[in-house]
Order: C-alpha cells, then sequence, then structure tokens
C-alpha cells in the first residue's frame, strides 16, 4: 500500500490529512471534550479514527492557538476539558473546507469520467 | 469495573504511554500529556473492558498520540527517529558527572569565545582578501593594513560582545543562523591557521632543489648571482686559468643563463667548468666582452692610474 501499487485505499491514510478538518468541523457545530469529539467522528461514519489521533490533533490545534478550551466540572467522572473553537480555529475551517471542497470536486469529476474542462 | 480498578487501569496506561514519549522534550512531552489521565478515565468510564484491549498497547498509543501532534505533514521518518535516538542519547549523558561539571564550566567561557571568534573572524576575512601569499597574525602593526586591522579587530569584538551579552535569538530560524556562523567561524580558522604555520616569510625566495638551475650536478654547484668571474691581482693584471672552488671544495660554477661557455679541457679530457675567467660568448656567436672594472687604488705608485683590462 505504501508503494503505491494501486491497492484499495487506506481509510487511516487518507484520515490523517484531513482529521484536521474534521475535528474542526465537529467542534464547529457544539464544543466538546475529547473522548465525545471521537464519539461524534465515528458516529459520522469516521470509524477508522483512533482515541489517541483524535487526542493528540485537540493538543496540537490547541497550542496552535485554533482553539479556546474550558474545564466543565462533573458529577459523575472526571473533570472534562471542553475544546471550542476560537476566531483563528474559525478561519482554519473556513480556508480547509475550501480547500477539501475543490479537492473532492475535482476528485469526482475525474471518478466519474467527466472532468471535460467545463469547471472553467 | 470498580472506581479504584478502574484508576488503576488509568494510571499504568497512562505511566505507559508516557514512559513512551520520553524522547520528546519536556515542554513538548507535557503540553501533549496534561490531560492524558482525565481523557483516559473517560475512556475507562464508557466500559469495563481494561484500555490496553480497547486502545492497544501503551507504545502503539503513544506513537500514534505523537503522529497525530505533529501534525499532517509530519511522517515518523528515520529523521525524526535519528533526532529521538540523539535526545535520549544527550539525556543520557547529560546525567554523568562529568558532563554537569563541564556544564557549568561553559557559561564562565562564554565572554572569551566572543572576544577569540571576534578576532577570528578578523584573521580569517585577512586571510581572504590578503595582498600577499603569506599571512602574518593580525593584527600585524607593522604590514601596511596594520591599522585597518587593529581598528577592524576592536570593532569586530564589540560587536560580538554586544551580540553575546545579548542572548540568543527570540526566533529559531535567526537562532540557528547564529549557531551556523560561529561553527563556520571555528572551522574556517583551521585552514587559515594551517596555512600560517607553513608559510614562510621567503618562501618566494627560496630556490628549492627541484630547479634545474640549482641542483647538485656531478661536478660541482651552480651557484645563482653571476655569470662570469673576472680575477685581477692587486696591481690590476688580469689573470687567467684561475680555478675557483666554494667552502666545500666544489668547483664554482656559475648560474646557467643564455650565454655559451667553451670549458677548457683538462688532460682526463673533461671539460673543467671552474677555470676563470670563463670563455663565453653571446647565442649568436659574438665574443662577451669583459666588464670594465675600477681597481681601487694601492700603496704602489706605479699601479695608482687604474688601468683598464682589454684582454
Amino acid at each position: 500500500m505504501e508503494k503505491g501499487n494501486g491497492s484499495p485505499i487506506d481509510t487511516s491514510q487518507l484520515l490523517k490529512g484531513v482529521l484536521d478538518l474534521a475535528v474542526l468541523a465537529v467542534l464547529a457545530e457544539q464544543d466538546s471534550y475529547g473522548y465525545d469529539v471521537l464519539r461524534r467522528l465515528r458516529d459520522s461514519g469516521l470509524d477508522g479514527v483512533g482515541d489517541a489521533s483524535v487526542y493528540g490533533t485537540l493538543r496540537r490545534l490547541y497550542q496552535a492557538g485554533a482553539l479556546k478550551s474550558y474545564v466543565v466540572p462533573s458529577d459523575e467522572g472526571p473533570h472534562r476539558k471542553y475544546y471550542g473553537l476560537n476566531d483563528r480555529g474559525r478561519s482554519a475551517l473556513d480556508q480547509s473546507a475550501k480547500t477539501w471542497g475543490s479537492f473532492t470536486r475535482a476528485l469526482d469529476q475525474l471518478l466519474n469520467g467527466r472532468s471535460t474542462g467545463n469547471a472553467r | 469495573m470498580p472506581d479504584s480498578k478502574q484508576a488503576i487501569d488509568v494510571a499504568g496506561y497512562a505511566a505507559a504511554v508516557r514512559a513512551a514519549l520520553t524522547p520528546l522534550p519536556e515542554a513538548e512531552r507535557e503540553s501533549l500529556l496534561e490531560d492524558l489521565e482525565d481523557h483516559l478515565a473517560e475512556v475507562a468510564s464508557e466500559s469495563d473492558v481494561p484500555l490496553q484491549e480497547r486502545l492497544g498497547k501503551p507504545e502503539d498509543y503513544a506513537a500514534e498520540l505523537r503522529l497525530a501532534y505533529a501534525g499532517p505533514g509530519a511522517t515518523t521518518t528515520r529523521r525524526r527517529l535519528l533526532r529521538d535516538t540523539v535526545r535520549s542519547l544527550i539525556s543520557s549523558m547529560s546525567g554523568t558527572k562529568t558532563y554537569r561539571e563541564v556544564r557549568a564550566i561553559l557559561p564562565d567561557l562564554r565572554p572569551g569565545w566572543w572576544v577569540l571568534r571576534a578576532y577570528l573572524a578578523v584573521l580569517v576575512l585577512a586571510f581572504l582578501v590578503r595582498d600577499g601569499h603569506n599571512l602574518r597574525p593580525v593584527p600585524n602593526p607593522f604590514s601596511s593594513f596594520g591599522l585597518l586591522q587593529i581598528l577592524a579587530t576592536a570593532a569586530a569584538i564589540v560587536v560580538s560582545v554586544r551580540l553575546g551579552r545579548r542572548g540568543a535569538p527570540a526566533r529559531i530560524g535567526v537562532r540557528w543562523a547564529a549557531l551556523a556562523v560561529n561553527v563556520a567561524i571555528a572551522l574556517l580558522t583551521v585552514p587559515v591557521l594551517a596555512s600560517m604555520s607553513t608559510s614562510h616569510p621567503y618562501a618566494d625566495s627560496i630556490i628549492y632543489s627541484s630547479d634545474p638551475y640549482s641542483s647538485a650536478v656531478a661536478a660541482g654547484y651552480y651557484y645563482p648571482g653571476f655569470t662570469n668571474i673576472y680575477p685581477y691581482t692587486k696591481d690590476g693584471k688580469p689573470l687567467k686559468d684561475v680555478l675557483l672552488y666554494d667552502q666545500n671544495g666544489k668547483p664554482l660554477m656559475p648560474a646557467k643563463s643564455g650565454v655559451m661557455t667553451d670549458y677548457p679541457i683538462g688532460a682526463d679530457g673533461q671539460p673543467i667548468p671552474n677555470s676563470y675567467p670563463l670563455n663565453q660568448r653571446h647565442p649568436n656567436g659574438d665574443p662577451i666582452l669583459p666588464p670594465r672594472v675600477a681597481l681601487p687604488p694601492t700603496s704602489a705608485p706605479a699601479a695608482s692610474p687604474a688601468p683598464t683590462p682589454t684582454p
């Protein structure tokens, strides 16, 4: 698969590139804590996403200044660290969504055999 | 799963993840793992299945964590692996007593390096723009650029020390550039110093034995600086067929020049190379006339008018 010899696409490889976008999109919907983000990603069909990947991505986006964070005490179980988008995170999401959109359009056209130049 | 058992599970798993991430710098690791325990507790509370069964081995979890934390552009390349190996080597080395002692001295040596690097920078610069072939230690007050060298050295020291006192640059790129300049100065000094130690001030005027004109020949040596010798007695009589030898008893022979010499032949049939004055001709065949000489006045009245010898 790594050699690109035409094997089926590995979803986890695809996810690597777009996990930021997915996490930002989930948080744009609603502020959330680590495990909840994971659950919502899986609920929306991204089964292959790993717990550590989500946690690491959240920490990185937070370190990069794209997320705000606050702790919510919980009666049963541990305190939860919630993450939400700040302005920087929102603009990052907008930017990435546009890139993703044009990327998928191009790929869709290729796959449907309709990349005949009517895009221009 | 009871709460206490769960807590032990979480603590153990988190500790194993932490341990697997030791190659990371302290600050990076802490900011990554800040709420790992809380997060794992959240995961654990969802189910009674032990974490290791749900999340996999702590080492794999740590690897995935790092990859995600490094971002989509990063990969677990060999370079990263190398960096981690170097880091853990350094961290194991930094535990030794010798390292700590050396490390403690280093800050005191800094100002010394600031002065030295300024001097070396001028030295390297002087080497690069040197006019002759030889480089003397800089600043050299007796050279034509002596004053300039002194001023340049002083100015460089002032600048270097000021830069040094300012501390490490805030921007990482500038910091790397500064490090590169320091290393470059240190490395460039090596060939400069090496060339200084071997260069001789008169290297150019020494005639090495590889020079055909000075190389030993069977009978004697060719001496540079003259092509013929005209001996006279003190009362002004030119002498002929005078055999000259040097301090080593070797026949004295002039430097080779463009002229042709007819050597007298000895009884053994060999030419006699040191019989002066030599009988010489120009390349076109014309004989070379002896020079006019002014002999010193002697006490003998008969010889007081300086003769003009014409052989």
